[in-house]
């Protein structure tokens, strides 16, 4: 348990109703009233007997309104009648609101919250979630992510790449204003030395990436070459060397981590999650992942660090069925990754409640946004039938601002489990307040063509007016053009609000 | 002590008439067992919640909450407090939609 709570989610103590009713009867009410809940197919979990016969008040006979079954001895009364119910017979203090499965205690008239009654409830809930088809479907698409290759030298893969990470203002302004010491260096002998190394000692990729960065912005017009840092980037990432053609994600994670490695050792941190190098700063936010036992509602939270999302398309609906045109959007993309997922019953997973290996239902979340968000699209279908893989050509649709908020952990949870307490025991501070979660888009890398050939362009937006990088040549374009282009990676900028 | 003469019959306690259901009653038990009320008002909510409707409801439950102090309280309150504001402001076009579906029902429904 975290020593300091934010108070909007610290459990309130049961009232002492509530309390006595626990002492008495212990768990049996909730588990015998599990039997009659019933679930909607659209999350709504109420009392599921005859309706006729449950929405009616014991005493006035009143037909509209909120209605409380008793626990005890399940007598339906209305708001008005349930401390009446209460008063003449004592002990009959906790009741159930009939259409929202929510507890109530009839002596304080308010709302009342258990966790155990809320996991009772849960439980009945995910047993009935419905079966997502697209998981199915995706189960057979998983397989290894295969990696575009690209065009005519191998700088194009990483030219996109570095394309967009050159226009990463926050990362701009760290090797412009020399925060990473080139002067102070300890690799930093290349003043005196340029292409002669002695052996084993390897140049240091940080240095070369601030030297990329002066010569793009020092205003001079003439054509830039960034033979140094290729040749500095190859001494590092030995596999990804040579004349093979590179991915642009591979090459974006690459150089993170090579920026990463440079700092670290400069740096007290404690992890990825906690690193203050540039590139963890920038890039790092914190997902959670939540799994739930199906059979006892016991749910295992965990947080990991990200610098990136990486999602599947999804499915396409054409929203008229007569148009075959395939529209899919960043916000389904985002839907069907924060969507609960039944894990298969190849995938069960250890219940510590439990001690055995269950079905459950996992769900993502963000717990914590970058500063700069960036999307990386799974545009790669892999068949196990033909053990072919094949590039999806699907137009995705995104928009240029960008409010992440539904897909927060605090959203999602709440969304889920609606007044359930006990999703948020053990939250530590609510971590979404310290970031607006409004994001603009600066820059998007698309691909085009096959698999195995393919082009990368970058796509650049500067004070509302996009240009279109496509290795030495850089045009003015409308945003027309990059709507219609196949986005394979987007970066997105936290707007300053706070 | 003289006893009333004209004391009222005393009332049956076991006798009680059973009031006949009126149209309002017999059109909502209906509503209910064809499972449409509860289509209804999914219906409702969708729009409800499109509009932004129930967006303005949280605010005043929160500003009412932060006024009063959260644990001062109660459902109730809120109740009391919401409903009049909340059945002021439903959109028109919200309250057509949902006559017009019942009307529709209640032909087909043949009452």
């Amino acid at each position: 348990m975290a020593l300091t709570r934010n108070p909007s989610f610290t459990n309130p103590d049961p009232c002492s109703h509530l309390a006595e009713y626990r002492q008495t009867h212990g768990l049996k009410g909730y588990s015998s009233l599990q039997a009659h809940l019933r679930t909607a197919p659209t999350g709504r979990t109420a009392i599921g007997k005859l309706p006729s016969l449950i929405r009616r008040c014991a005493f006035c006979s009143l037909r509209r309104g909120r209605f409380y079954l008793c626990l005890i001895c399940s007598t339906v009364s209305c708001s008005d009648h349930a401390a009446a119910h209460a008063g003449s017979n004592p002990g009959h203090d906790i009741a159930v609101d009939v259409d929202r499965a929510e507890l109530f205690c009839c002596r304080c008239a308010d709302q009342v919250y258990d966790p155990d009654f809320d996991i009772a409830v849960m439980v009945k809930q995910i047993v009935k979630l419905p079966e997502s088809r697209e998981s199915s479907r995706c189960r057979k698409r998983r397989a290894n992510p295969v990696n575009f290759k690209d065009g005519v030298l191998t700088e194009a893969g990483l030219g996109a790449g570095r394309a967009a990470l050159l226009h990463t203002p926050p990362l701009k302004d760290h090797f412009l204003s020399d925060r990473h010491g080139r002067e102070f260096c300890c690799r930093g002998r290349r003043r005196t030395r340029r292409w002669g190394m002695v052996s084993g000692e390897l140049p240091c990729l940080a240095c070369d990436v601030a030297g990329v960065f002066s010569e793009v912005f020092s205003g001079a017009r003439r054509p830039y070459s960034p033979a140094q840092f290729l040749y500095s980037w190859w001494q590092h990432s030995s596999d990804l060397a040579g004349y093979e053609q590179q991915d642009a994600h591979e090459f974006f994670i690459s150089m993170l981590d090579r920026i990463h490695e440079k700092e670290q050792p400069d740096l007290q941190n404690r992890g990825a999650g906690d690193c203050h190098c540039i590139a963890h700063r920038v890039f790092s936010g914190v997902l959670r992942s939540d799994v739930t036992c199906s059979v006892c509602g016991f749910t295992s939270t965990t947080y990991d660090p990200c610098v990136d999302l990486s999602l599947d398309l999804e499915p396409c609906n054409g929203i008229k069925s007569n148009d075959n045109s395939r529209i899919s959007t960043l916000m389904g993309c985002l839907d069907l990754f924060t969507r609960p997922e039944k894990l298969g019953s190849d995938q069960k997973l250890y219940c510590q409640h439990c001690e055995v290996r269950q079905d459950s239902v996992k769900q993502m979340s963000i717990r914590k946004l970058p500063y700069v968000l960036c999307f990386h699209v799974k545009r790669f279908e892999h068949s196990l039938i033909r053990r072919t893989s094949k590039k999806i050509d699907q137009n995705l649709q995104f928009p240029f601002s960008l409010d992440m908020m539904p897909y927060l952990s605090s959203s999602i949870i709440r969304n889920r489990f609606g007044n359930r307490i006990f999703a948020f025991q053990g939250d530590e501070s609510d971590m979404s307040s310290e970031f607006s979660s409004e994001f603009e888009v600066f820059a998007v890398i698309t691909h085009s063509g096959r698999l195995e050939s393919g082009h990368y362009v970058t796509y650049l937006r500067l004070r509302d007016q996009w240009y279109r990088c496509d290795d030495a040549w850089i045009t003015q374009v409308t945003e027309g053009v990059v709507r219609a282009s196949q986005v394979y990676m987007m970066y997105y900028l936290q707007k300053h609000g706070k | 002590m003289r006893s009333s003469i004209n004391r009222p019959p005393t009332p049956d306690v076991d006798e009680e008439p059973e009031k006949e259901p009126t149209l309002q009653e017999i059109i909502n038990i209906k509503l209910i067992e064809s499972g449409e009320k509860e289509k209804l008002m999914e219906l409702l909510r969708e729009r409800l919640i499109e509009c932004g409707w129930r967006d303005e409801m949280k605010a005043i439950c929160r500003a009412y909450a932060r006024k009063k102090g959260r644990n001062n309280v109660t459902v109730d309150d809120l109740v009391h407090v919401v409903t009049p504001k909340g059945r002021a402001s439903v959109p028109d076009s919200v309250k057509a939609e949902l006559l017009q579906r019942i009307r529709s029902f209640l032909t087909s429904a043949a009452i």
